[in-house]
């Protein structure tokens, strides 16, 4: 379906691993395949979209554990977790640390690619949101100090002159500056101004 | 036939010297120098008998012994030679042929005639000594016999001058004192003995001298085998003027008589102390039956004084009713020699003077002395030892009562193994009697497949000397039944050390062993069940291990089907496929029929309890193992520890499996201290944690799989136990985990909810 994506798989049983593939592939997706989740933690991070089918009983750390690792290393992948048995305060848990899916083996196939394809799409929409922050970034990088503080205060509603006050500066100036950091930012509006320092101020602070 | 007729010379020589020679009275010869005879008085030849013709020339030395002749002629000759003077004694033969002992010597020497030319002459006399020689050998004769008697004497004896020089010494003298001269005369004490000696001997030598009267002494002296006492009687020697020139000594060693003396004063002695002295009464008795003689003994036994006794009958110490019984058996006896009674230890009745009637020994001894026969009696006061007896054997019963009462079986056995006694419950017990329990009978009644065991054990004890301690196997009588008995034994040893006797007991601890064996039974049941769990727990275990082939199966056959749909699903694909499918398949029945194995339903109850309390029943049920593995063990347990919501199985079945295991991994590995703690207490969350902990092995690599399905370290280990003990105390809310001890071990924590207000 779509080619540029991963899917990892991380379970011990190998059945299961090779049949995850194997369903995946019928879907046209690329998968991965890690029997411990020390293993995958070894392979260079993918720079396309991806996510992670994890099952919760691991050798090793568990899911659980694992996706609590994955946070504090800063690693942003959408997980479907799977697990043998339903266990509501497991997925709850799961889910709240923000999981796609949490599905009981055995799962339906339909449910498990619709929960790839979600993780996927949410992985995709991550990474393009990061890449315009990142853009936002080093548009908001190259104003002059002077020009970030203007903006910050414009932002923040205060008026030319309550910026020229504040600076000590002729509001005159304050416009020139004003201006010219909406070009660099290449903000249409105000408005889009505004939108566009809130994201940069706010870094992906809402990974997954 | 006379001189004169018969020698013509006769005529020639001067008539004065022939009438001078014949004139003497003594036998007389004339000899020229050449030693010839010239002629002989009357006297001469009367005695010989012999013509003068004989006698001239030296035909007259034909009449001395042939003995004596050659002496004679060479002092003859001599004389000649040298003109010294001539005397020799000689027998010479007297006309009858006897002969007699001469002093033959030169009486006179006759100057020749200046006249004439005759001669030199001279005169032998022939003197008849005849008397004086046998007086002389008769003399010497008993000087010899003298001196043979002395020198054979075993008595010392000796004669010394005045000055103490010694003139004779016999020969048991010198062996005595040691001397080894052959010759002592001369020499005095001073010469011969050790100074001391010399000095006693010297001055008893004086007090004789001076005293003039024989005296003895008495010496102690030392000789080579020890000391030896001597009398030595010493006496003056008198000359025939009645002058003392000497001193005569004889000495006789009385060491041996003073032994034998003393000896014999000894025994004396020693059987008047034993009379007088002896505890027993001694008593002699006539043939009339009157006591001769009573010993001070006798006062105390009988409270007679010895002397009132003396001549009384006997009867007066026997109580009336014995009177008749002795005197008719004593006539008997003088009678028949018939004894009526033992004569060596009999006990008999006394009386004493009081009137008292008391127990007695008596023996009686006979003997015949000046034709009449006298018995002596010895009487021991017996009322003690009767005492004593009776004592003892009111002690006996006591203790036999309690040995045949006491409610166990006791039995003892001689130092080599042969039992000598079972008290009546062991014999009861067994159903066997006194005498075919002794020496191995006993084993009659061992299990035949314990006799081999028992004897070994049994044999080693007794030659080790170690206490005896054996289980077995014992046929108990009333019921035909083995029951398991248990027999231990220690030695009795005297002060050195050796082993006198051993004592035992037997306990019949079946009804005890079986308890113990239904106890262990519930602890293997109880830990089997810990190994399951309810059908919920059992559930997460069966979804986790089936559900893995069945996803793998649904996967791939969804995902065959997908294919299909898009009409892409190649052969070869599919055949994979279903390979794995039919694999899968297979896995996940497998599993089902492992788990199908260990099934068991057990209703889950929870109710609020004290942890605390849980952890004491598991320890309970712990402890055989715990005992048994020689695993020490401590306990920690908070005062403050909350309540908590559980099922108190459950809990159980949590901590025996976490001690189980620790127990094992401990037994596992040698060489270390076998420690197992338990500890509770409340955590930081304020929930109760219960952590056990072990110095076994460790973790290790397998700490990740721990609480993996299955998974298990164990030879018969089923894989289950730490994943159910999980799922157990995640059911109540908690959590296990397991932790690295220091230095070395591991540490199984859970966690419960304290189970809050709610009372119930």
């Amino acid at each position: 379906m779509t080619t540029a994506s991963l899917v990892f798989v991380v379970d011990d049983d190998p059945s299961v691993r090779s049949s995850l593939k194997f369903l995946l592939s019928t879907v046209g997706l690329q998968a991965e395949t890690f029997e411990s989740a020390d293993s995958f933690l070894c392979r260079k991070p993918a720079d396309i979209p991806s996510c992670l089918v994890l099952d919760v009983r691991l050798p090793g750390l568990s899911g659980l554990d694992f996706q609590r690792e994955l946070a504090t290393r800063n690693v942003c992948i959408p997980i479907v977790f799977l697990t043998g048995h339903g266990d509501i305060p497991m997925s709850v848990r799961a889910m709240k640390a923000g999981a796609v899916e949490f599905l009981t083996k055995p799962f339906r196939d339909q449910e498990l690619l619709d929960a790839v394809r979600v993780a996927l799409d949410r992985d995709r929409a991550r990474r393009k949101h990061d890449m315009e922050v990142a853009d936002l970034r080093q548009r908001f990088d190259s104003l002059t100090s002077r020009e970030q503080e203007v903006v910050s205060m414009v932002v923040a509603g205060m008026l030319n002159k309550q910026i020229a006050a504040e600076l000590g500066t002729a509001e005159s100036t304050v416009k020139v500056q004003r201006s010219r950091a909406m070009e660099k930012m290449q903000a249409a509006s105000l408005a889009e101004l505004i939108r566009m320092i809130e994201k940069v101020k706010a870094p992906s602070e809402k990974a997954s | 036939m006379t001189a004169e007729t018969q020698s013509p010379a006769q005529t020639s020589e001067p008539l004065d010297l022939q009438m001078l020679i014949e004139t003497i009275p003594a036998m007389v010869v004339c000899a020229l120098p050449d030693g010839s005879v010239e002629f002989a008085n009357r006297a001469w030849q009367e005695y010989t008998g012999g013509s003068l013709q004989q006698l001239t020339g030296s035909g007259w030395q034909t009449v001395i012994h042939p003995d004596d002749v050659r002496g004679f002629a060479e002092e003859w000759n001599a004389s000649l030679s040298t003109g010294k003077p001539f005397a020799t004694e000689a027998r010479m033969r007297r006309a009858d042929g006897k002969y007699h002992w001469f002093l033959i010597r030169k009486a006179l020497a006759i100057p020749p005639n200046q006249s004439d030319d005759s001669s030199l002459r001279t005169l032998i006399a022939c003197e008849d000594i005849n008397d004086r020689k046998q007086a002389e050998a008769k003399q010497r004769q008993s000087e010899i016999q003298l001196q043979v008697f002395f020198e054979n004497s075993p008595n010392m004896i000796f004669l010394k001058d005045r000055k103490g020089r010694y003139i004779y010494a016999n020969r048991e003298f010198k062996r005595v004192r040691s001397i080894t001269e052959e010759h002592i005369n001369g020499k005095t004490d001073d010469e011969l003995f050790p100074a001391e000696q010399a000095t006693t001997f010297q001055a008893s030598d004086r007090r004789v001298l001076e005293a003039g009267v024989p005296i003895d002494f008495e010496h102690v002296t030392m000789q080579n085998d020890g000391e030896h006492t001597s009398i030595a009687q010493k006496f003056p020697l008198f000359n025939a003027d009645g002058e003392i020139y000497g001193i005569g000594g004889i000495v006789t060693d009385i060491t041996e008589r003073k032994r034998e003396e003393a000896a014999r004063r000894y025994i004396e002695e020693s059987h008047r102390l034993v009379l007088e002295t002896a505890s027993d009464a001694v008593i002699t008795m006539d043939e009339n039956g009157a006591i001769g003689f009573a010993n001070p003994a006798t006062m105390r036994i009988f409270g007679y004084h010895p002397t009132e006794l003396i001549g009384k009958k006997l009867t007066v110490l026997m109580p009336e009713w014995m009177r008749k019984l002795h005197d008719g058996g004593f006539r008997r006896y003088l009678a028949t020699g018939q004894r009526h009674i033992n004569w060596q230890g009999t006990e008999l009745t006394g009386l004493r003077k009081t009137g008292e009637e008391f127990p007695v020994e008596v023996s009686f001894g006979e003997l015949t002395r000046d034709g009449h026969k006298v018995f002596t009696g010895f009487i021991r006061d017996i009322s003690a030892r009767k005492n004593a007896e009776e004592k003892l054997r009111a002690s006996e019963r006591s203790l036999r009562e309690l040995t045949e009462t006491i409610p166990q079986m006791l039995w003892s056995a001689e130092p080599d193994g042969a039992v000598d006694y079972c008290n009546q419950r062991a014999l009861d017990y067994t159903g066997l009697s006194a005498e075919q329990v002794r020496g191995a009978g006993w084993m009659k009644t061992v299990h035949r497949d314990d006799i081999e065991s028992m004897s070994r054990a049994w044999t080693t004890a007794v030659s080790s000397g170690e206490p005896f301690q054996q289980e077995f196997r014992s046929l108990r009588a009333a019921d035909q039944t083995y029951r398991w008995c248990i027999s231990r034994a220690l030695p009795l040893r005297d002060p050195n050390g050796r082993i006198l006797k051993w004592f035992g007991t037997v306990v019949d601890l079946h009804d005890w062993r079986e308890a113990q064996q239904a106890l262990r039974m519930t602890q293997a049941e109880l830990a089997r069940v810990s190994r399951l769990t309810t059908m919920g727990e059992l559930a997460a275990s069966i979804a986790h291990e089936v559900n893995q082939p069945l996803t793998a199966v649904t996967n791939n056959g969804s995902a065959c089907l997908r294919l299909l749909a898009n009409r892409s699903l190649e052969p070869e694909v599919l055949r994979r496929a279903l390979e794995e499918i039919v694999a899968d398949g297979t896995r996940a029945s497998a599993v089902i029929a492992r788990i199908r194995g260990f099934i068991k339903k057990a209703p889950v109850e929870k109710t609020v309890l004290d942890v605390n309390e849980v952890i004491q029943e598991v320890l309970a049920l712990a402890a055989h193992e715990l005992h048994k593995n020689q695993v020490l063990f401590e306990c920690q347990l908070s005062n403050t520890l909350p309540l908590v919501r559980a099922d108190r199985i459950q809990l159980q079945q949590v901590l025996l499996n976490l001690i189980m295991n620790s127990i094992e991994a401990m037994t596992g590995a040698a060489n270390q201290s076998r420690v197992l703690a338990v500890e509770s207490r409340v955590d930081e969350s304020g929930d109760v944690l219960v952590a056990v902990r072990d110095s076994g092995p460790g973790l290790g690599s397998q700490e990740d799989r721990l609480f993996t399905p299955f998974f298990t370290t164990k030879a018969n280990g089923m894989g289950m136990g730490l994943p159910i003990s999980r799922s157990l105390i995640e059911s109540h809310g908690g959590r296990l985990w397991a932790t690295t001890n220091s230095p070395h071990g591991a540490v199984f924590s859970f966690t419960l909810p304290a189970a809050g207000e709610s009372p119930s």
